[in-house]
C-alpha cells in the first residue's frame, strides 16, 4: 500500500468514526426518550 | 472461478509467472488445482451462507458449514495454490447475506402483507421491538408496515440497493473488477441508508416504541448486524486493484 492509499485509508476511518458517532447519537436520543416517555 | 493472474502474492508483482512466459503445463496444473480448491471451498461457504440468510435455527446450523469452507479455503492457500483473498471472501459472503435477508423480509411486507403467515410472524416482532409493524398493519391503501416513510425506504432498497448490492457481491467474489466497483457503491449507498433510516426512525420513535415488548434495545440488538457492512469501505477502496480482472 503507498503513502496516498495509507492516507486515504485514513481519512475513510475517521469518517467512518464520525458516521458510527451519528448512529450512536441517535441511540443515545432514544434512550432519553426511552427515560421520559411511558413507553 | 475467473482468477486473473498467477502468484498475485507476490507483492510487488514482478516475480508474476503467466502459463505462456512458463511455457509449460505444470503452472497451469497448479493454476487448475487453485480452481479446485476454491471451488470446492465455495461448496461450503454458499451451503453455509444459504443457511445463515434462512434465519432462525438453520442459520446456526450455516455457521459450521461456513467456517468449514473458510478453513479449506486457508489450508489451499497455506498450500500456495491461487485462491481468493480471506477478506475478500468475507466482504462478499457477509454482503450478499446480509442484503438477502433484508430482501426477503421487505419483500414480504412489499407483496405478501395479506398472507397468515406474514401477518402473525411480523406483527409479533412488531409487538416485540418495532411498533412500524404492528401500528396500524395492513390499514393504508397500500398493505405491510404503515409507519411513516418505511414504505419509501422499502421501494429504494428492494428495487435498487439490495440487487445491485448482490450482483456485486457475486462478482466481486469472482474477483471481477466491476464487482469490486460496485461493492464500494453500494456500500456508500448502506451509509445513506442507516444514516435516513435511524433518523426517520427517532423521528417517529413514539409510533414505533410505544407500548412494544422491548423499546429502543431490541431493535438496536436486531438490526446492528445490518449497519456493519460499510465498515467494508476502507479496504475497497485501497485494496490492490490489479488482483481484480477486467
Amino acid at each position: 500500500m503507498n503513502e496516498q492509499d495509507r492516507r486515504k485509508r485514513r481519512a475513510l476511518m475517521a469518517f467512518q468514526i464520525f458516521i458510527y458517532g451519528y448512529l450512536l447519537l441517535m441511540f443515545g436520543i432514544q434512550l432519553s426518550m426511552w427515560a421520559t416517555r411511558n413507553w | 472461478m475467473n482468477l486473473p493472474l498467477m502468484n498475485r502474492r507476490s507483492g510487488d508483482g514482478k516475480k508474476r509467472v503467466t502459463s505462456s512466459v512458463a511455457g509449460s503445463g505444470t503452472v497451469d496444473d497448479r493454476y487448475e488445482e487453485g480452481r479446485l480448491a476454491q471451488r470446492q471451498a465455495d461448496k461450503w461457504l454458499i451451503a453455509g451462507a444459504l443457511l445463515i440468510g434462512a434465519n432462525g435455527v438453520a442459520g446456526t446450523l450455516g455457521l459450521p458449514l461456513f467456517l468449514w469452507g473458510l478453513k479449506l479455503q486457508r489450508d489451499a492457500s497455506k498450500a500456495g495454490l491461487t485462491v481468493r483473498p480471506i477478506m475478500v471472501t468475507l466482504i462478499g459472503y457477509l454482503v450478499i447475506v446480509d442484503a438477502g435477508l433484508n430482501l426477503q423480509g421487505w419483500i414480504l411486507d412489499m407483496v405478501a402483507n395479506h398472507s397468515l403467515i406474514y401477518r402473525v410472524l411480523y406483527t409479533a416482532i412488531g409487538n416485540v421491538m418495532d411498533g412500524g409493524y404492528f401500528w396500524h398493519y395492513n390499514q393504508l391503501w397500500i398493505g405491510g408496515a404503515a409507519a411513516p416513510g418505511e414504505k419509501g425506504w422499502e421501494f429504494a432498497c428492494i428495487l435498487v440497493v439490495f440487487p445491485m448490492r448482490i450482483a456485486a457481491a457475486i462478482a466481486f467474489l469472482q474477483m471481477k473488477r466491476w464487482g469490486q466497483q460496485w461493492l464500494l457503491v453500494t456500500c456508500w449507498f448502506g451509509v445513506v441508508i442507516w444514516v435516513g433510516y435511524v433518523m426517520n426512525m427517532t423521528e417517529y420513535a413514539d409510533v414505533r416504541y410505544a407500548h412494544v415488548v422491548f423499546p429502543v434495545l431490541g431493535w438496536w440488538i436486531f438490526d446492528i448486524m445490518y449497519i456493519t457492512p460499510f465498515l467494508a469501505i476502507p479496504y475497497l477502496h485501497t485494496v490492490n486493484r490489479d488482483i481484480f480482472s477486467e
